[in-house]
């Protein structure tokens, strides 16, 4: 048993034309057994940053409580909100800074940067940015969603066919795996705002 | 404030590693539960002296076990204008450690009002990586032109460093050696030793499975630096379905959905941001 | 050098005695005995691991009870190698004949290629005695070849159903050699999840529309709550004239029924 399977999780970020989205599924359980089917894995920072968290949901949870302080203390301090490219140094920052002692969790970052244009990052567990412009994938069964994505993944799509796509890609990768699905969410975000809906999905 | 609070202030900003997690991790793995592994850079990383410089190369796979987790990742990392730091081994570790050196590096410029020299940041590097005894797993190849002229440095991950006129490093540093054992020649002009570089990368890009996709180069000379990213894109993505597959809106059944508009105007950006060049 | 002395050692059954009543072996019957004594114990020493990468359908529900007018069997169809689903298609439910159904849980090619040996040798039976095999005798036919393959590294967990001239039958066989016989039993990782609701609804003396209904609402409860369960829900019916299937519903589907106004 990995730590990796023990919640189970899945997740896609994906670039747009001026805009970004993160799908996720929404089960919680414990080894084979669900226990939720409405687990928030995906948050949003602020009008520009969305992050997702892919793994152990006990980490999931103590690190976005974390960043969220961070994030606080910051604008507090700048008296301007964070922006995308220093929010993935602080997220891989605050995971090398426990190399030796981990958090189980593969962050997934997307959002607009200062010009609108889009900003994509995902971290290993210990923090190695991996900075795409297309799409990035965490998750148990990575190589399912890596898959559904390189082949329907096209550059410059409209927010629309952007939720059309991730919710595609994620739809079929959870379908895959045992141990991700029970619904869905997308998040995509543009300069305007960011629109959340709820996908359904297969429920077993 | 208390005393409490201003230790905890201090201890917030001590930097350096944090061994919270480390007992949990361990008793975890203990318990026989599988951890997850950081993403290592299977690599070929070479680098080699020439006339009046030095030319850096490298792959750009990087991996998460059998899976190739980026494509096109960088592998020569910036230390100062005039040293440049190949990285293979853990990701992480490369990333983290060359960035770390780079400030230090940066800042002794700044202190010192001199071009930086390739020792000291060999010095920063090998003292770091023997602390942690291996722990950090980074495998670099230092190189670059100071006031003593074009130098290449092997640093181990345990901190021992070797002083060479062509090093490979990582995975495919076999593949790589091979070429440099029989085609290296001292004092080559920079296009031949370009060419010399090029060819052992793609020797450890087509030969080892841990290094694939592209070349990227980087020339250091007395003038400066040049960095060529995707110097040779040999491995290009073929047998894409022409026009792409197109979902028409409304495919996907939802349950639910909710906007949130932003708060501040599209168009506004952020204040200043602090300043930080020297 | 790698000893494979055991390859030529004679044959040398595990369990002693036969089940034919003439004592004449069949020489299909061999296969009820190993050929060689653990031949995966001396080739492979870290046989659970290899087990781990060969065996499909580890997860699974399955279910069979009795009730007053025979007997309902129930399964899922989800088929999974550790996290990856290998197949939302599997027929779990092995048709032995017009009387008798076996379930699958456990290995996937364990069940299927033992369950398919006992259906030849049910049939055998008929034509020796000239009438139908109970369904005690069929399970403990399957009982002997199991006993006989204790140790071997076989993963079977499965329902013996059926109708003979006592009515409905059923019992539950293991790789580990049990044979218990029943009213109300589910196996596999989603059993527990199917037990919940079969304990709390099931009733000896309920009709046929209740019955089956109890059947499919418990795997299908068991799809939802069991990561390793799924796909199509499949309801058997068992009674003096043979089985029937009854239905086949998509898992999803019956979410969305049984849950009008979720989200």
């Amino acid at each position: 048993m990995s730590i990796s399977q023990y919640n189970g999780s899945a997740m896609i970020a994906m670039t747009g034309k001026g805009c970004v989205g993160i799908a996720a599924d929404r089960r919680l359980g414990i080894r084979n057994m669900t226990k939720a089917c409405d687990f928030k894995k995906v948050f949003q920072v602020n009008d520009k940053i969305l992050v997702g968290f892919s793994g152990l949901a006990t980490d999931l949870q103590t690190l976005e409580q974390r960043l969220r302080m961070r994030c606080n203390m910051y604008k507090l301090r700048e008296e301007r909100e964070i922006s995308i490219e220093a929010f993935g140094n602080l997220v891989a920052s605050m995971q090398y800074e426990k190399r030796f002692g981990y958090y189980f969790v593969e962050p997934v970052i997307a959002g607009l940067k200062a010009d609108n244009s889009p900003y994509l990052m995902s971290s290993d567990i210990i923090g190695a940015q991996c900075f795409k412009d297309d799409f990035v994938v965490a998750g148990d069964t990575a190589e399912t969603l890596f898959g559904m994505c390189e082949s329907v993944y096209r550059p410059d799509l409209g927010p629309e066919e952007l939720f059309e796509v991730l919710s595609q890609c994620l739809l079929s990768g959870v379908d895959r795996d045992c141990l991700a699905g029970w619904g869905a969410t997308v998040y995509i975000m543009t300069p305007e705002g960011v629109r959340e809906t709820h996908l359904k999905g297969r429920m077993d | 404030m208390s005393t409490a609070s201003i230790a905890q202030a201090l201890n917030e900003q001590r930097g350096g590693f944090d061994f919270e997690l480390a007992k949990r991790n361990a008793a975890l793995e203990g318990a026989g539960m599988k951890v997850p592994r950081a993403t290592k850079t299977g690599t070929t990383i070479v680098g080699m002296v020439y006339k009046d410089g030095v030319v850096l190369g490298a792959d750009t796979r990087s991996t998460q076990g059998p899976t190739v987790a980026d494509k096109n990742c960088q592998k020569i990392h910036y230390i100062a204008d005039n040293i440049w730091c190949c990285g293979a081994g853990t990701a992480a570790d490369t990333e983290f450690t060359t960035a770390l050196i780079s400030s230090k590096v940066e800042l002794h410029r700044m202190a010192t009002g001199k071009q930086p020299r390739l020792v000291t940041a060999l010095t920063m590097l090998k003292r770091l990586l023997f602390r942690y005894q291996g722990h950090v797993g980074a495998a670099l190849i230092l190189g670059g032109v100071d006031c003593n002229g074009p130098a290449l440095y092997q640093v181990y991950p345990h901190g021992s460093t070797d002083y060479l006129p062509y090093v490979t490093m990582g995975s495919g540093s076999v593949n790589a050696m091979a070429i440099f054992e029989s085609e290296y020649k001292d004092g080559l002009t920079q296009e031949e030793a370009m060419k010399l570089v090029h060819k052992a990368v793609l020797s450890g890009i087509f030969n080892d499975l841990g290094s694939g996709s592209n070349v990227d180069l980087c020339v250091i000379t007395r003038e400066g630096h040049t960095l060529h990213r995707g110097y040779d894109q040999p491995n290009p993505r073929r047998f894409r379905y022409p026009g792409g597959f197109t979902y028409t809106n409304g495919t996907t059944p939802t349950l639910s959905s909710s906007f949130t508009p932003s708060r501040t105007p599209a168009a506004v950006v952020g204040g200043a941001g602090m300043e930080v060049d020297a | 050098m790698m000893d494979l002395a055991f390859l030529d050692a004679p044959f040398t059954p595990a369990c002693a005695g036969t089940d034919e009543p003439d004592g004449h072996a069949l020489d299909a019957l061999d296969a009820a005995r190993p050929a060689m004594l653990g031949p995966q114990r001396a080739l492979m020493p870290n046989l659970s691991e290899v087990q781990e990468h060969l065996k499909i359908v580890h997860g699974t529900t399955t279910l069979a009870f009795k009730y007053k007018s025979g007997v309902v069997v129930a399964v899922d169809s989800r088929a999974s190698a550790g996290a990856y689903i290998a197949s939302q298609n599997v027929k779990k439910v092995i048709e032995i004949n017009q009387f008798l159904l076996g379930t699958m849980a456990g290995g996937a090619a364990d069940c299927q290629y033992w369950q398919r040996y006992l259906g030849m040798r049910c049939r055998l039976f008929e034509l020796n005695h000239k009438e139908r095999i109970s369904v005690a005798a069929a399970s403990k036919l399957f009982q002997n070849i199991l006993c006989g393959y204790r140790g071997y590294g076989l993963s079977i967990g499965t329902m013996v159903a059926g109708w003979d001239h006592k009515g409905p039958g059923l019992y539950y066989l293991d790789s580990e050699g049990a044979r218990i016989e029943g009213n109300l039993f589910s196996v596999g990782s989603g059993s527990l999840f199917a037990y919940g609701i079969l304990d709390s609804n099931y009733k000896y003396d309920m009709e046929f529309a209740d019955a089956i209904e109890l059947g499919r609402r418990a795997i299908y409860h068991a799809t939802h709550n069991d990561a390793y369960s799924g796909g199509t829900v499949r309801v058997y019916h068992i009674d003096g004239k043979g089985w029937r299937r009854i239905s086949e519903d998509d898992a999803t589907v019956l979410h969305y029924q049984y849950n009008p106004g979720k989200k």
